[in-house]
């Protein structure tokens, strides 16, 4: 069994207070970092580490800290992305609901590391638990010296702010964030500069995931020797797992990065309900496109799921059994996609809009020839074309449906309605967590 | 220098320079949609992808600054595709109703597609409809936002470059909308620039609604008759009626964009009360006569007056031609120096000239505002030269230009101002002079003790002590700055202390010479040919080329050159005709589209001056107040109808062109002043507009070499003459008297500047009813509130009107544009008294209201 590291207290009564998270040697790192480290030893040992974000992207952590000037006129932020957008991730609400102290503890060091003196915690404005409890943790930490002015005693100051998002997928997008965090209509900024050296508030910026600031009081802790030596050296770290969709245990799981996808979805969350097959496993979030069973050997870490062209993402696995069609979900999945696209860029705004008015009709046995090569075309349209990462997502989600699925397609369009509507009615999708 | 090669051809770009503008400079066509030159790139359209080597995506080449060494192609036949369906995207939900849009035929969605766009769409589902009505904006904005390609070339325009915020963007995706504050636009400047900028028949103008197609529009490049800012303009006419203006993106000081009074104002041409024929006061009446009816009248009236004084008025609106050839009539023919060209105030010449000489800076305001540091000094630019203050908001937020505003009157700019002081009015000498002291010690004797060892050789030095913080602030700006400009609002010639003003712009321009930061100066003229005017010579000690009359050699080579004498004496600037008009001893007075009996202060006395001249001449295109007082009305030819040059702000002379010929039996100004020559016996040579370009160009140096043909779309610039030895550094001004109560300034609103706008039917429509400004915290101290009808009384008369609470103004200050016919103003001011003591209270109610009903109702 492996030992849980960031859902070590999630099992805990009272895991949320900061008595609980105290008893567990909670607030030990920051004192440890605070007292016996510099700044830049800190970045050192999170660059040493190898820890990876792990909001999405899987950008180096320590990487991106460095690229915050030493030197600059304005103050530095830090910025904790708690928005949790995608679809099938549940991970960052149950840091935030179970053990918020230990966001608060990683943020301090973070801030510390980089020279920050304010930090803005952007959550899901749906997560009015988390928000609760983050709120509290932070009304305590202030309390007891964690937070505010010299804390523990060092010349280190630091404060916390929340901000609750108003539900659009994109303010989850780091530059619309900021933008969103400003005030603005959150839409993602041209880059550069980068929000390491023009962020928030034209200041540099650090935006780090929940769980990604989670791991950095552990590595203060016990080491980036120790944290390497989890799962594989490049993409390291102990990972947290949204299993959910058609599997019979769906929940979150701590495990080492890199295990296969076989071994998580069968082993540990127990393989499809009775009778069912596994179709295909959605890997990180529906950004990320999904891997047909034959595929499921596959690690999950950063550099294996690229290179099985689909991506690690949001690590928010969606299990689908045979019961279910394949069109339904992309068409879901696309007009989640359009319903959220921000609308600043041609080929995403208008795009998806095109690519779901015809997936709906192929759905709804209303499809016509020529029906996939438009999609087809419309994919290339949109890939790689699109001003942010959202787009992209979209294309690539679909674009794998249509390789691995196409008989599907066809037969939708052929038989003129969908091959799985009187064995399925279609609720369970997607519907089987929160 | 950064190397790139794109499509196989080099270039050196300087470093920092886009793909696009590298493209741009080899001609190669790159097509965009949401890029826009003087905007910040936003990237969002995807229109202008290209393919750069070792990338593994397309990238957008209007954001994406040069490497050294890269490599970029934008013939592939990737781009062709990515091009192509980029416009099939946008097309899937574009209404194509072209047929009816008042876009077709300049659209740039239409031109693109059919330079780069799929030959046919697949796309065969239903389209997405916001709305089935065209939504009404405002007054001249009408939308339709199912044709919006959500460039946001609009909303951008409207916050970065207006500045006014007035249009936004609400929802998201495919019902991403841009429209105004719940759908209408509160706080919008009706420019027009976002309607302008729209590629496509999204935003369109409401005044030229399915009035013509471009096609049908015979087009013709002018300049704006407004403001001294002199932008460029594009009137279309068709069958010799006024459609529309648009401006010319790539030209002049304004390039894409037009305040509210260039692009709707322009109307004013087809007003109704154009003056049809000559007419002549016949027992008591003014009664229309022919041309040779009115000219046997008024050539026996004058043959009547010969023996009394004469005098004459221009408009610093008329072209350069009709300025020179109107002083050249009254100096040979009427034999007299007594004109002017102002109908609102009278100009000290003895300070102005060695400042104008000294500093002013013929030069494009692109380049001025280029210096680190710009100064504006009085007025409210934002109200007076939209189209400056434009340009000085990018200065201040894309080029680091410290703005420093020195005013009475509060502005928009001042929320883009690294610093502002705001004065008190009619202590901006003052002001100025604290500056001045300030600047002296922020400097650091030690530097400037032999500046001032020679300065100081003429007078006393600077005597004020830098006690104020404001002063101080700009002083130390100032000093921070490397190279300064000056913007001088004319606004403050209006005062009594206009002199005092002057000397110490003077004084300051000294010093921050002295002090190496080579100041540059322009003036900021609420008309548009002020600096034309005085250029011409229109002024009593001053001739064409802004020579002292006294000047012998300069008046015996006009002398020379026009063939007749110039009186030797300066000549009575307007207030003293109008002191001569008074008291009997002026026979004739010649008002050439100029109306002082609506602008001069003190309403009364000017009618009864005005009365007292023997002959009152008035030539004008409209039927103006003091027409109403003339004894003989000539009709001219009004703006359009001849052309001419115009010198704007900024010295650059631009051909103002005719569009069509004269309404009625209106005769151009030029044939007008021959016409009356005649009467006289003589003979104005040259006669025609060319000619006398011309002769301009040959006797006034600073318009030497210039030729009307090479007026290209961007004019030329006029030069300044090499500057004159450093001056006399003058004293301190006289302290301003400080006054309690509340004191009453004016000057231009947005909407207004002048008798053309106020027969302009858009601007009427789009401007707020006469308002009086004044601060929140007088208003409260009064117990009035926004909107209240009040009551402004001075010591000469009064007036009513809607109150405006402005919370940017300071304590004291009251406003009242000066623009409203209907509020003559100038009845409540004073000759020499500005600004002006009032008082301001509730207007009585008109009727009783009803008061305690019963119990009971
Ligand atoms: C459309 C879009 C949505 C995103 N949503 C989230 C989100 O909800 N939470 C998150 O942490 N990162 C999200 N990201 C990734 C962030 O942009 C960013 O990469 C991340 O917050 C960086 O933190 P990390 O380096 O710790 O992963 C999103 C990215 C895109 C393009
Ligand atoms: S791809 Fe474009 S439209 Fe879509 S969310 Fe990103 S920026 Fe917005
Ligand atoms: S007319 Fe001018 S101020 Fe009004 S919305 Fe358009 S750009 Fe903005
Ligand atoms: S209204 Fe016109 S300018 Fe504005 S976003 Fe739409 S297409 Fe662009
Ligand atoms: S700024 Fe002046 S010249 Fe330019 S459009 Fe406006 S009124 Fe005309
Ligand atoms: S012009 Fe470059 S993306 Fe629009």
């Amino acid at each position: 069994m492996f030992e849980p590291v960031l859902l070590r207290n999630v099992g805990v009564p009272d895991g949320h207070l900061l008595a609980t998270y105290r008893a567990g040697g909670g607030y030990q790192a920051l004192a440890k970092a605070l007292h016996e480290h510099t700044p830049d030893e800190i970045i050192d040992l999170v660059k040493n580490s190898n820890l990876r974000g792990r909001g999405g992207a899987g950008f180096p952590t320590g990487m991106k800290w460095s690229f915050v000037p030493k030197k600059a006129a304005k103050p530095k932020y830090l910025c904790c992305n708690a928005d949790e957008g995608e679809p099938g991730t549940f991970k960052d609400r149950i840091i935030m609901e179970r053990d918020p102290h230990q966001l608060v503890e990683g943020m301090a060091i973070s801030a510390y590391a980089i020279g920050a003196e304010t930090a803005y915690v952007y959550i899901r404005g749906e997560y009015t638990l988390a928000i609760r409890r983050l709120e509290r943790a932070i009304a305590e930490a202030e309390a007891e010296g964690y937070l505010g002015k010299r804390i523990l005693g060092s010349d280190f100051s630091f404060v916390v702010h929340i901000h609750c998002g108003a539900g659009a997928y994109i303010c989850g997008e780091e530059t619309a964030m900021l933008d969103s965090l400003e005030g603005k209509r959150a839409q993602p900024r041209l880059k550069p500069p980068f929000p390491a050296v023009e962020g928030l508030y034209a200041s540099p910026t650090v935006i780090n995931n929940v769980e990604t600031l989670a791991c950095v009081p552990h590595i203060v802790m016990r080491g980036p020797n120790w944290f390497r030596g989890i799962g594989p050296d490049k993409s390291p770290g102990p990972k947290l797992y949204c299993v959910s969709g058609q599997v019979r245990k769906p929940g979150l799981y701590e495990l080492p990065m890199g295990i296969p996808l076989r071994e998580l979805v069968e082993d540990h969350a127990g393989g499809p309900p009775p009778g069912r097959k596994i179709k295909a496993v959605i890997p990180g979030g529906v950004s990320a496109p999904l891997i047909p069973a034959l595929g499921l050997d596959v690690g999950m870490d950063f550099d294996s799921l690229a290179a099985a062209g689909s991506m690690l993402g949001s690590a928010g696995v969606i299990v689908i059994d045979d019961s279910t069609c394949i069109v339904k979900v992309a068409t879901r999945i696309i007009e989640f996609f359009h319903h959220e696209s921000c609308g600043k860029c041609t080929p995403c705004r208008e795009g998806l809009n095109w690519v779901v008015k015809v997936l709906r009709r192929v759905e709804t046995g209303q499809g016509a020839p020529g029906d996939l090569e438009q999609l087809k075309a419309l994919c290339n349209g949109i890939f790689g074309n699109t001003f942010c990462a959202l787009g992209d997502g979209a294309a690539m989600g679909l674009r794998a449906a249509l390789a691995h699925f196409e008989d599907e397609f066809v037969a939708h369009i052929e038989e003129q309605r969908c091959p799985f509507n009187e064995k399925h009615a279609g609720r369970e999708l997607l519907g089987s967590y929160g | 220098m950064v190397s790139v090669t794109i499509n196989g051809q080099r270039l050196d770009v300087e470093a920092g320079s886009t793909v696009l503008q590298a493209a741009e400079r080899l001609g190669i066509e790159i097509p965009t949609f949401c890029y826009l030159k003087r905007l910040p790139a936003l990237a969002s359209c995807r229109m202008c992808l290209v393919e750069i080597e070792g990338q593994r995506r397309l990238q957008p080449s209007c954001a994406t600054a040069i490497i050294d060494g890269m490599v970029v192609r934008t013939n592939t036949p990737l781009i062709d595709e990515t091009r192509s369906s980029m416009l099939d995207m946008l097309l899937a939900n574009h209404p194509l109703d072209c047929p009816i849009c008042d876009k077709g035929g300049e659209c740039e969605l239409q031109d693109m597609v059919m330079a780069y766009g799929p030959r046919e769409s697949r796309f065969r589902d239903a389209k997405r409809v916001f709305h089935s009505k065209d939504i009404r904006l405002s007054p001249v904005i009408i939308m339709n936002v199912n044709r919006c390609i959500q460039c946001q070339r609009c909303v951008r325009m409207c916050e970065e470059v207006v500045g006014a915020v007035a249009l936004g963007t609400v929802e998201k995706g495919m019902d991403t909308a841009v429209t105004g504050f719940e759908g209408s636009l509160a706080s919008c400047d009706q420019c027009g620039n976002c309607v302008e900028v729209c590629p496509v028949g999204a935003l369109m103008s409401f005044p030229y609604r399915y009035k013509a197609r471009p096609w049908d529009l015979a087009e013709t490049d002018t300049v704006c008759p407004h403001c001294g800012t002199g932008c460029q303009l594009t009137v279309g006419a068709r069958k010799g009626e006024f459609m529309r203006v648009h401006s010319k993106w790539e030209h002049g000081v304004n390039r894409e964009t037009l305040c509210v009074r260039g692009r709707f104002g322009l109307d004013f041409v087809e007003s109704r009360d154009r003056i049809k024929r000559p007419m002549i006061r016949r027992n008591g009446a003014l009664v229309p006569v022919s041309w040779d009816e009115a000219g046997n009248y008024l050539r026996e009236r004058l043959s009547g007056v010969e023996s009394k004084a004469m005098g004459g008025l221009a408009s610093p609106r008329l072209p350069n031609e009709m300025l020179y050839q109107f002083q050249k009539l009254m100096r040979t023919v009427f034999r007299t120096n007594n004109i002017d060209c102002s109908s609102r105030w009278s100009t000290p010449f003895d300070a102005l000239g060695p400042l104008v000489a000294g500093f002013y800076t013929r030069a494009p305001l692109e380049e001025l505002i280029g210096n680190d540091c710009v100064l504006v000094v009085g007025g409210n630019v934002t109200d007076e030269n939209p189209v400056t203050e434009y340009l000085l908001r990018d200065g201040a937020r894309r080029r680091q230009t410290g703005l420093l505003m020195l005013s009475a009157r509060p502005s928009r700019l001042d929320a883009d101002a690294r610093a502002v002081l705001r004065v008190r009015p009619g202590s901006e000498a003052a002001s100025l002079a604290a500056v001045v002291a300030g600047l002296v010690a922020a400097a650091g004797q030690a530097s400037l003790a032999d500046v001032f060892a020679d300065l100081g050789a003429a007078t006393d030095g600077p005597a004020v002590t830098p006690e104020d913080g404001g002063a101080h602030r700009l002083a130390v700006a100032l000093m921070e700055g490397k190279s300064v400009t000056v913007l001088v609002s004319a606004d403050l010639l209006r005062s009594p202390e206009a002199r005092a003003t002057l000397q110490q712009l003077n004084n300051l321009l000294q010093l921050l010479r002295a002090l190496g930061k080579g100041p540059a100066m322009q003036f900021l003229f609420d008309r548009a040919n002020q600096l034309g005017a005085w250029d011409m010579g229109v002024l009593p000690a001053v001739l064409p080329g802004m020579r002292p009359v006294v000047d012998v050699a300069a008046r015996t080579t006009l002398e020379r050159a026009w063939g007749a004498e110039i009186p030797s004496e300066p000549g009575a600037d307007f207030e003293v005709m109008l002191e001569l008009c008074d008291s009997g001893q002026v026979g004739a007075l010649y008002i050439v589209g100029s109306d002082p009996l609506m602008a001069y202060p003190d309403r009364e006395f000017v009618k009864r001056a005005l009365g007292a001249a023997e002959l009152l001449i008035v030539q004008d295109s409209f039927l103006t107040d003091t027409a109403g007082l003339a004894d003989v009305v000539l009709p001219a030819a009004g703006y359009g109808e001849e052309s001419g040059t115009l010198t704007n702000n900024e010295g650059r002379a631009q051909n103002v062109r005719k569009f069509r010929e004269p309404a009625f039996e209106a005769r151009g100004n030029l044939v007008i002043f021959d016409f009356v020559a005649t009467l006289r016996d003589q003979v104005l040579r040259p006669s025609t507009q060319g000619e006398i370009f011309d002769e301009i160009a040959r006797l006034i140096p600073s318009h030497q070499g210039l030729s009307q043909d090479q007026l290209g779309p961007d004019g030329a610039f006029t030069m300044a003459g090499p500057p004159p030895p450093a001056g006399e550094f003058f004293g301190p001004p006289p302290t301003p008297t400080a006054a309690d109560g509340l004191t009453l300034i004016t000057g231009n609103c947005l909407f207004h500047n002048g008798y053309i706008s106020e027969r302009s039917e858009i601007l009427n429509t789009v401007a707020d009813d006469p308002y009086v400004e004044m601060s929140a915290r007088d208003a409260t101290q009064l117990g009035l509130s926004d909107g209240d009808e009040v009551v402004v009384r001075s010591a000469q008369g009064e007036l009513t009107a809607k109150l405006k609470v402005n919370r940017h103004f300071p304590g004291g200050l009251v406003f009242v544009p000066e623009n409203y016919k209907t509020l003559r103003l100038n009845s409540l001011m004073r000759r020499r008294e500005y600004p002006c003591p009032v008082e301001v209270e509730r207007a009585q109610a008109t009727f009783e209201i009803a008061t305690a009903a019963g119990p009971g109702l």
